[in-house]
């Protein structure tokens, strides 16, 4: 098994020499600029402090954060107390929307509430494949929330890459257990869980989509959803 | 008659800091960037250290950059992903017009890459008959004006509403009947949205290439790099070998300081990690992903002790934003792909110093660009020694080299000195009286073309120094 894995990368990194002539040279460039050695800054060499400096503000309330933060990322966060009052909430927002295709992340917990909420409504789910172009909303889960940035994490396992970003609205479903403090705290999950090894695509979204390209106006809704909706249950 | 980029330098200087239109656009642009900017930064408890964080794990990176490349590499092949290593220009875009042509592409979308702007890759997949869409809005906008980027975060950010809609209405719709910029980003949208579902390939840039990971990190706000990298069945990458860092977990602190330098705020709207093309079973994704490592002349800078780390450089805006020349001149006059201090400072090394070294004086070594720069990149220095190593060079001009011999020899005889002091202060007062200060005729024209003439001492410096003025 192992040897295998080595002929194979072996065989791949061979594949890559000849398709790529230029790969050797540039590393050997690179190599004999690297023997340039520049002494480190006095400052970095000696002065490493024991303990870092606190670059970011330690988050004390991450609830209260995370939703202060998405009232500044112009994004919705409704507070839910059960999975009864979540579908209710999420009835409305569809209520809300224009009638279409609602694309949803094929998940127990998400049929159930699907179920409950918009029994009548067209859905399709992920297991059935991409969200189509015309669709109006999508509904998924998350791996994590984010409280330092008012941030929600999803992966390719969340519905898929066009999921949080091809309808005009994306309701995200969540528990206040998914919420942690900071980035570092997300990302260094995701390493040590590894996610990435599983997953192709992971994302941090941080509001709706925007631009301030013209004369440096915020416009909110760009290519992106204009709505990003995320029902935060207690319990 | 062709001009040298110097020459063209200077005339378009002069031009656009007499553009008053040009002057109240930018102004009020950088005036809410200024705004923006500081308070994102007081959102950062300790934005110093900050800065330093993100000095050290650049430096790391680039260190060790061979090493950081291949994990990288590895990581991406595994997933089933292609990496291809181009030494220059020219191969890049081979290999990413190849890759159009091998798989029938007929349509691209790209989002923004200042790296496909070094390497000129839309032209080359135009010619071989790729319909190319730029899908950021700020690019999109001078893609239709048939110009490059004017800065490398808001590329489109010396124009008004009203020239935009302008723009639009001739270029895309005659029925455009608003300089809204709400109504101008819905008409891009929907022309856009189109493009998304036809096109075949996806171009991306990238911020960031993760080592441990193994993933690209791109940080965008519109929706318009997700949609170019979820929707067509190809997606390439083009980026720089310099943008690797070590860890995923160096995001957690270059995400928030590249928004609070590129826009101000906390963190930008979307932070997407890509590693691979779809994996089995998986909902949607590129089948095909490639990631083109650009060198081209790069790697020369690693064997520069001094500057070195002009390669930490995380291309946020920061330093054209503050500097006073950019924000008199403009991004195009700079006649490069990288405005600003920090193109000043790069475009000598990748494009030649004979040509660019007139670039190493749009300064006036203020420092303001250093002052700011989140990877602690001493920029006003490097300019400096980019002015030195031009003349080291040999590439200045021989009526330059001849006047700083005169100026040295009369340096070293103080009488000869004195006596050039006192003619110039004698031919200056003619000059003056005849009202000819500005004119071709005054050796201090450039100065005094466009402002009231320096005054006049009427005594040379030593005489006041002999009368007392050292005493005090």
């Amino acid at each position: 098994m192992q040897t295998n894995e080595v002929q194979t990368k072996k065989a791949q990194t061979e594949k890559a020499q000849t398709e790529n002539p230029s790969r050797d040279r540039i590393l050997e460039r690179i190599r004999a600029g690297l023997r340039t050695v520049i002494p480190e800054p006095a400052a970095m060499a000696s002065g490493r402090a024991i303990s870092e400096p606190v670059i970011f503000e330690p988050i004390v309330n991450p609830l209260e954060r995370f939703q202060q933060e998405c009232v500044g990322n112009l994004m919705e966060c409704a507070l839910t107390a059960d999975s009864a009052a979540s579908a209710r909430h999420l009835s409305k927002v569809l209520q809300s929307l224009p009638e279409g295709e609602t694309f949803v992340q094929d998940d127990p917990a998400l049929r159930r509430l699907i179920e409950l909420a918009a029994p009548a409504r067209a859905i399709r789910w992920s297991s059935q494949g991409a969200p189509g172009e015309a669709s109006q909303a999508t509904v998924t889960l998350a791996e994590a929330l984010i409280a330092q940035t008012g941030s929600i994490l999803v992966t390719a396992a969340c519905g898929g890459r066009g999921a949080s970003v091809i309808a005009p609205c994306h309701i995200v479903y969540a528990t206040v257990a998914q919420l942690v403090p900071d980035l570092a705290t997300a990302l260094s999950r995701i390493s040590q869980e590894r996610k990435l090894d599983s997953n192709s695509f992971a994302c941090v979204i941080s509001g709706s989509s925007r631009t301030a390209d013209i004369e440096k106006i915020l416009v909110q809704g760009a290519h992106g959803p204009r709505r990003l909706v995320v029902i935060l249950q207690t319990a | 008659m062709s001009q040298t980029a110097a020459q063209r330098f200077l005339q378009d200087a002069a031009v656009k800091s007499a553009d008053l239109v040009h002057r109240e656009i930018i102004q009020r642009g950088m005036d809410s960037y200024d705004v923006a900017h500081l308070k994102g930064r007081a959102r950062i408890k300790d934005w110093e250290a900050a800065r330093q964080k993100c000095q050290e794990i650049k430096r790391e990176a680039i260190n060790h950059l061979d090493r950081y490349l291949l994990q990288f590499e590895e990581k991406v092949i595994a997933r089933g992903g292609h990496v291809f290593w181009a030494a220059n220009s020219e191969e890049a875009c081979t290999y990413v017009k190849n890759v159009a042509t091998r798989l029938g592409v007929r349509t691209v979308v790209k989002s923004k890459s200042m790296v496909t702007e070094e390497i000129h890759l839309s032209p080359v997949l135009e010619k071989a008959g790729i319909k190319v869409w730029e899908t950021d809005l700020g690019e999109f906008i001078v893609q239709l004006r048939d110009e490059p980027p004017y800065h490398i975060v808001t590329p489109a950010m010396h124009l008004n509403r009203g020239q935009i809609a302008k723009l639009f209405r001739e270029k895309l719709d005659p029925a455009i009947d608003s300089d809204d910029p709400v109504y101008l980003m819905g008409a891009a949208r929907r022309i856009l949205r189109q493009a998304f579902f036809a096109a075949e390939m996806g171009i991306s840039g990238a911020n960031f290439l993760v080592a441990d990971a193994g993933v690209i990190a791109i940080s965008t706000n519109e929706g318009n790099g997700r949609l170019c990298t979820s929707v067509p069945r190809i997606h390439v990458v083009v980026t720089g070998i310099e943008k690797v860092i070590p860890r995923l977990e160096d995001l957690a602190v270059l995400w928030p300081v590249l928004a609070t330098s590129g826009t101000g705020q906390g963190i930008t709207t979307y932070g997407t990690l890509i590693g691979g093309p779809r994996q089995p079973g998986e909902v949607d994704g590129a089948e095909e992903f490639h990631v083109v490592l650009v060198d081209n002349g790069r790697s020369q800078l690693l064997a520069d002790a001094e500057q070195r780390e002009v390669l930490h450089c995380i291309r946020c805006g920061a330093c054209l934003n503050i500097c006073p020349v950019f924000r008199h001149v403009g991004g195009h006059t700079y006649g490069t792909t990288y405005p600003g201090p920090i193109g000043s400072v790069l475009t000598p090394h990748l494009n030649g110093i004979k040509e660019f070294k007139h670039l190493s004086y749009a300064s006036s070594l203020c420092g303001a660009c250093t002052s700011v720069c989140p990877v602690k990149i001493d920029l006003h220095h490097h300019l400096l020694q980019n002015r030195r190593n031009a003349t080291e060079a040999g590439a200045t001009k021989s009526s330059e080299r001849l006047i700083f011999r005169a100026w040295r020899w009369a340096m070293l005889h103080p009488r000869m000195y004195a006596l050039g002091g006192w003619l110039m202060r004698k031919v200056l007062r003619i000059l003056y009286d005849l009202g000819l200060a500005g004119s071709i005729l005054d050796p201090m024209r450039v100065w005094n073309r466009y402002r009231s003439p320096v005054p006049l001492p009427s005594e040379s410096f030593r005489a006041r120094w002999r009368k007392g003025l050292g005493a005090n």
